[in-house]
């Protein structure tokens, strides 16, 4: 660990054009970063920052071991891996909510509220990339259910009998609604937060302080630019 | 029986420890004790093995003990630290012994979570029955010199108060619900969590703005007279005061530069209940030391009396250190005659030699070569040369 350099994890896939752009807002000069390119690993020696490109959910366990100081990463991915990293900051970029789905045609009846009536849906099987995550959701419940874990394409599985349900992350509704799955029910919402290493967050205390105001403030600013329209 | 597979592995978390891998371990425990016992704290050594209702009586809890039963159905469980066990110890076999007692100890605990190791070794200190802020001075001084004996140059440590936070906590008269989601959301270091239950409490905006602040509150003595300005409740003012009595010996001690103040460091579910420290070291992704002041844990043993101690995670920081070369043998002894090899090593054993005996009949050269390979300068031949070409 270099106590000069701080190492941020970013994550591949959707986040990172979002995270490049803060970074790059606060003076973390990084637009040059992208996932086409193949490098893995980026040196900003201008902004004292080495940036590392890794898989969303391999994010958590790279800021706990330490082999980054800071990282990005949606707080699904952060609630499923359940690693001990500090949670530092809401970026509320990438916004998506954690729902049940099931086929059109097998949803619960409704209760007077409203609300799909899940007591029915014990001991039923839950194919999701998040097993942690609808297990606590059930239990809290008071219901057992036998969540499978796959790794892509969740809305396949209750189609071919693999599962009667699925917990997964929607962010416009679009995938859900051309494989003919309906939101039975609501689990959380998630956006992109931004996390630290527990020694890093004490070692490099004041970098890593600045940082965090810096895109505090910078989201504060973006508030006030979109009511100033 | 030919071991299968899985008889040829061993468990997650568990590792071997080669010659020189445990020389290192051992070398780095020598130096540690060397300097507790300099500071008059003596080694005691509580059992690997304890009733569960020791170490985790709140069978709610969610642990990482290694379970077992005993012969009548009582719960064991392998020892997942020394200080609760200490304290058992202590307030049975030790019970009236003159206080304050300065106890050391290093030994392998066993933790079915662990991030890397499950089994591991730990060196730390006990100090029982003293409640004045130089025990605590004390303590993280003695925390500070362990580090630095072991040669690390690049470490910190961080010095918080449990009661500071708690003071807030109680002085706003929270209700229980909500301080038990904050505990929860502190322990699990969701700062993001924190803020919403805070923001969502209606509390009044400067107890608001100071619970979100305590936790990043980080610095030299001048935080403390930060925390002064934001409020004057009598049980901050006093665990403020009492950090800075403890912060003013540090300076006595010579260790002051190396430990920061960070209200920062809160511990949920633990049995802390005043100053806490954490020590880091470069390279490590977490604290390599933790410790603080448990003046409630006596007293579950029905002994109340006030303590502090710190405990080293020494298994989990080899990888910082070089290996050492083993110290090899000073002597190689060969000859024909078993009788003859016997009767030369024991001679040379017994004049503090070490000696290592070549088993079969080899001839001189053959002796250099071992030797040469084995790194040992010397070679004896015991009774009569083997001749060439037998």
């Amino acid at each position: 660990m270099d106590n000069d350099f701080l190492t941020i994890a970013l994550p591949k896939g959707k986040l990172l054009i979002d995270s490049i752009q803060r970074l790059s807002r606060i003076g973390i000069e990084c637009q040059h970063v992208n996932e086409d390119s193949r490098k893995l690993f980026y040196d900003l020696p201008q902004s004292k920052v080495k940036i590392i490109i890794c898989r969303a959910t391999d994010i958590p366990t790279y800021v706990e071991y330490g082999a980054a100081d800071l990282g990005i990463v949606g707080k699904d991915t952060l609630l499923e891996e359940n690693k001990d990293v500090i949670e530092l900051l809401d970026l509320k970029f990438g916004y998506c909510r954690f729902v049940v789905a099931m086929p059109e045609g097998s949803v619960p009846p409704k209760h007077s509220n409203g609300e799909y009536d899940l007591s029915g849906l014990n001991h039923q099987r839950v194919a999701t990339k998040f097993p942690r995550v609808a297990e606590t959701f059930f239990s809290e419940l008071g219901m057992q259910v036998n969540p499978i874990k796959l790794h892509g394409n969740i809305e396949l599985a209750p189609c071919v009998g693999l599962a009667e349900m699925i917990v997964d992350i929607v962010s416009t509704g679009k995938t859900l609604r051309e494989n003919h799955l309906l939101e039975v029910a609501p689990i959380l919402e998630a956006t992109s937060r931004l996390i630290a290493n527990r020694v890093a967050y004490r070692m490099k205390y004041e970098r890593i302080k600045d940082i965090t105001g810096k895109l505090r403030n910078d989201m504060n600013e973006e508030v006030l630019d979109v009511q100033s329209l | 029986m030919l071991r299968t597979n899985l008889g040829q592995r061993i468990p997650e978390g568990m590792r071997d420890l080669l010659p020189e891998e445990i020389a290192l371990q051992e070398n780095l425990e020598r130096e540690v004790l060397v300097l507790f016992q300099q500071w008059s704290y003596q080694k005691v050594l509580s059992p690997t093995l304890e009733f569960t209702a020791c170490v985790q009586p709140d069978v709610e809890q969610v642990d990482s003990l290694y379970k077992f039963f005993d012969r009548d159905g009582r719960i064991l469980a392998l020892r997942p630290e020394l200080t609760t066990p200490i304290a058992r110890l202590v307030s049975t076999r030790m019970r009236g012994a003159n206080l304050p007692l300065r106890l050391c100890y290093g030994a392998d605990v066993f933790r079915n979570s662990s991030v890397r190791y499950r089994e591991f070794r730990q060196v730390g200190v006990e100090l029982i029955g003293a409640d004045q802020e130089l025990a605590d001075a004390e303590v993280i001084a003695l925390a500070v010199e362990a580090i630095a004996c072991l040669g690390l140059k690049n470490f910190q440590f961080n010095l918080g108060h449990m009661g500071i936070f708690s003071g807030l906590l109680l002085e706003a008269g929270v209700e229980e619900g909500f301080r038990q989601k904050l505990e929860e959301a502190l322990a699990r270091k969701d700062m993001v969590g924190v803020e919403r239950l805070v923001q969502q409490s209606g509390l009044p905006e400067r107890v608001q703005e100071l619970l979100l602040r305590l936790p990043h509150f980080h610095g030299g003595e001048e935080i403390l007279d930060e925390v002064l300005d934001w409020s004057s409740l009598p049980t901050i003012r006093e665990a403020v005061e009492s950090l800075r009595r403890i912060y003013r010996y540090l300076n006595y001690f010579g260790v002051q530069e190396y430990v920061s103040l960070d209200l920062g460091i809160l511990r949920g579910f633990s049995y802390y209940t005043g100053a806490v420290f954490e020590g880091y070291v470069a390279g490590i992704g977490f604290p390599v030391l933790e410790g603080g002041r448990y003046d409630s844990l006596y007293a579950d043993f029905g002994v109340p009396q006030p303590a502090t101690g710190f405990a080293i995670h020494l298994g989990s920081m080899l990888e910082l250190f070089p290996l050492p070369s083993i110290a090899g043998v000073d002597i190689l002894v060969y000859g024909s005659d078993p009788q003859e090899i016997i009767r030369l090593s024991r001679a040379l054993r017994l004049q503090g030699k070490k000696v290592e005996m070549v088993l079969e009949t080899i001839d001189r050269d053959a002796a250099e070569t071992m030797a040469r390979l084995k790194s040992i300068s010397e070679v004896r031949l015991a009774g009569e040369e083997v001749p060439e070409n037998e």
